[in-house]
């Protein structure tokens, strides 16, 4: 039994110990300078949302894998392979089938015993899965419906292309990134220092934030309120998730899964 | 929890067929769902169904306040929110709240059932840790106890220097550790002290892969203390319970001692009587002969010899009786110390028996220049008396009894030897009890059982020393040692 066995010290290290500051700042002056680049026409306007794909999803993945101990080079290539994807992606809507190259190295890492500390290549139970199944369909289904009924809005049927575009997004970048740091990094870390509640609440607001203040989320009041909500009860619920099942994989499923019934609406 | 997702589906159909929207008043049957999951599963469960209920109920009131803004109607379905909310979250709480008070008690009755029984600690601690692994389920739970310097351990091996339950027994203070570092999820542990009388007398430490709240740490500590209190009264009765049967085991050996004692001296008085009656019958018979007829001179010499001889048994035995009564008494026999050689006191006694009687051999072998004693000569003439005389009555007839002496650094040894049957390794222990005769000797040769008694009282009186070697078939050696006389101690010096 550990409190007989083994000898204790209390906890020093901070919460945000491990963060690759360089890398960061890095990625934010690169983003920064190409938007200035776009502003003053030097650089095409293409460039720009590329540029704040790689850093934004960039700066969440590469803090998460640095967290969980995955060394600079595979960092890099995981930045690399985002900004790949993103500049594919803006070229053609195929292109977006480049995003399942960052999710094939994070599944590589995982597979290779890399990621355990996001909670990701141990072991996951079918009934984690189906879980995280059940509360994406459940989130998604209210989603629409409610959705529906309030603003009007249905789901597109006539524009399937962009519809999996924008789920290769999720895939490879939105939901990947987003989950690997809230909840394989953030929300890990938190409940390893506070109670659950606390760590939930922490990563659950933190997350939100996130979203709230991505430049991709339409800016109508309506639109923002009904994301804060599914968002609050999708992090928290993939908070639950994480600490029930001791793995990622019910989450990612479960954010996917809203995110594509998410995708397929009209204002989406 | 399928009743309770039904329930809340029912409703939602209900509404939604009603068409009142948010003012439906089948939205006051959210309620019984978020009520039934409050009290099956607590806070957690109450809020679950809650949040159910108004996602369920979302779609009605939403849409409302989209087209009206906030209408009646709205106000009502928003109220309804917060009410199941306030319901569901509320009453898992005391729901919660009165299951661990509940559990508490329970844990508690289990406490005092576990320990009413008289155990060791390690049993104790271990029965205790069985009991309460089922009711506080946790995954790991180890109580530790101090037992004098040790500590005993029940659910582990030790108690690492250093580790958590070491700190707690030193702290007095409980502790609480958010993770262990081990597993995916945050693997909790609490540990706190057993308190009796204000001091740690132990630990009592949990872990679980989850939580430990606030309210079960406090239960805990509670749990630790009362453990602890139990502990010390467990420990208590079993201390008075061995106390007493100690004390009873005590009194029964006083009592079979003192029955002992008691047949002893009725053996005493019967040998004693018997001892004192033979001389006597000597003394009064030779006494009558030489009075009432008229014998050659040879024959009044023999009589007159025998007569000595027993009259000088006779004072032998009551001088011994006299010294034992002192003895029991706690009194030191009376000495008259002077510094003395012991060859000639030796030789003296020896020679007394060389003449009183013709079964055995006496040799004496003393060596040269001994030096003086600080001894009482009649003292010391009655303890060569007593072990000479031993020597004779239990050894074989035509055998030898060897006296010798010798210097030693503080004192002189004499040591009286016999090529009789030895002692019995048993009895040599209690050869210088007074009464004690070893059992295979009291049948076949006279005596009183008080010789060696008085013979360790006389030379410890001395402050000398006399043991007993033995070896069965082979005899036996007593050796006392008689301390130097002062001046000589001090100069080596001898009287001439």
């Amino acid at each position: 039994m550990w409190a007989l066995d083994q000898p204790y010290t209390p906890r020093a290290d901070r919460l945000f110990v491990g963060t690759p500051l360089a890398l960061l700042v890095v990625l934010a002056g690169g983003a920064g300078a190409a938007v200035v680049l776009v502003g003053l026409g030097v650089l095409p306007p293409c460039v720009r949302p590329v540029a704040g794909i790689t850093a934004g999803h960039g700066a969440l993945l590469a803090t998460a894998l640095a967290w969980a101990g995955v060394r600079s080079p595979a960092r890099a290539i995981a930045i690399a392979l985002l900004g790949l994807a993103a500049a594919a992606a803006g070229l053609a809507p195929l292109g977006a089938v480049a995003y399942l190259l960052p999710a094939f190295w994070v599944v590589w890492l995982a597979a290779h015993g890399q990621l355990t500390g996001l909670a990701l290549g141990t072991p996951v139970s079918p009934r984690g899965v189906i879980a995280g199944a059940l509360v994406g369909v459940g989130l998604a289904s209210h989603l629409l419906v409610s959705a529906s009924r309030t603003l009007g809005v249905q789901a597109r049927v006539g524009h399937v292309p962009d519809v999996l575009a924008a789920i290769a997004y999720d895939v490879g970048a939105n939901v990947l990134a987003a989950e690997c740091f809230f909840h394989g990094a953030l929300f890990n870390r938190a409940q390893r220092r506070w109670s659950f509640a606390g760590a939930a609440t922490m990563t659950t607001a933190a997350y939100v934030l996130r979203y709230v203040v991505d430049p991709l989320l339409p800016k109508n009041v309506e639109l923002v309120v009904g994301a804060v909500f599914y968002l609050a009860l999708l992090g928290a619920i993939n908070c639950w998730l994480v600490w029930w099942s001791e793995s990622l994989v019910p989450g990612l499923v479960s954010a996917l899964v809203f995110f594509a019934a998410y995708r397929t609406l009209g204002a989406g | 929890m399928s009743l309770v997702a039904a329930a809340l589906a029912t409703v939602t159909v209900l509404v939604a067929f009603e068409g009142a929207g948010p003012a439906s008043l089948f939205r006051h049957a959210y309620l019984v769902p978020v009520l039934a999951a409050a009290l099956r599963f607590g806070a957690v469960g109450g809020a679950l169904a809650a949040t159910a209920a108004v996602l369920l109920s979302a779609p009605f009131v939403l849409p409302e306040i989209e087209r009206s803004g906030l209408t009646t109607e709205a106000v009502e379905g928003l109220v309804t929110f917060g009410v199941l909310g306030l319901v569901g979250v509320l009453s898992g709480a005391l729901r919660a709240r009165a299951g661990r008070h509940r559990r508490r008690y329970e844990i508690l009755v289990t406490i005092q059932r576990t320990l009413a029984d008289e155990a060791t600690l390690d049993v104790s601690l271990a029965r205790l840790r069985a009991a309460l692994a089922d009711r506080l389920r946790v995954d790991e739970l180890a109580l530790v106890g101090r037992d004098g310097e040790r500590l005993v351990v029940a659910g582990g091996d030790r108690v690492a220097a250093g580790s958590l339950a070491a700190q707690v027994l030193d702290s007095g203070e409980p502790a609480f550790v958010e993770d262990t570092g081990v597993g995916g999820r945050a693997r909790r542990a609490f540990a706190t002290p057993l308190i009796s009388g204000a001091r740690p007398v132990g630990v009592l430490a949990v872990e679980r892969k989850g939580e430990i709240p606030v309210g079960e740490r406090a239960t805990l500590e509670a749990i630790g203390a009362h453990i602890g209190i139990a502990l010390e009264n467990a420990r208590l009765v079993s201390r008075q319970r061995r106390f007493a049967a100690e004390l009873a085991e005590r009194v029964a050996a006083a009592r079979r001692e003192l029955e002992e004692l008691d047949r002893a001296k009725s053996a005493f008085v019967a040998i004693a009587s018997h001892e004192l009656r033979t001389p006597l019958t000597a003394l009064q018979g030779f006494s009558e002969i030489l009075a009432v007829r008229r014998l050659p001179p040879d024959e009044v010499a023999r009589l007159a010899d025998v007569m000595r001889r027993e009259a000088r048994r006779l004072g032998r035995i009551v001088s011994d009786l006299l010294d034992l009564s002192r003895i029991e008494r706690g009194l030191e026999p009376a000495l008259c110390r002077v510094p003395m050689k012991v060859e000639p006191a030796i030789e003296a006694t020896v020679e007394i028996f060389r003449r009183g009687t013709a079964t055995h051999l006496i040799t004496t072998e003393c060596e040269p220049a001994l030096p003086v004693v600080d001894a009482d000569p009649d003292a010391l003439e009655r303890v060569l008396t007593n072990l000479i005389s031993n020597a004779i009555k239990y050894s074989p007839t035509g055998s030898t009894v060897h006296v010798s002496a010798r210097a030693l650094d503080d004192g002189v040894a004499i040591d009286v030897a016999d090529a009789g049957r030895g002692i019995p390794a048993e009895a040599l222990s209690r050869v210088f009890e007074p009464y004690y005769r070893v059992p295979d000797a009291a049948g076949a040769v006279r005596g009183t059982g008080i010789g060696l008694a008085v013979v360790k009282a006389l030379v410890e009186a001395h402050g000398g020393t006399v043991r007993v070697d033995s070896a069965p078939a082979l005899g036996t050696r007593v050796t006392v040692v008689v301390p130097l006389a002062r001046v000589a101690h001090d100069h080596r010096w001898s009287v001439p």
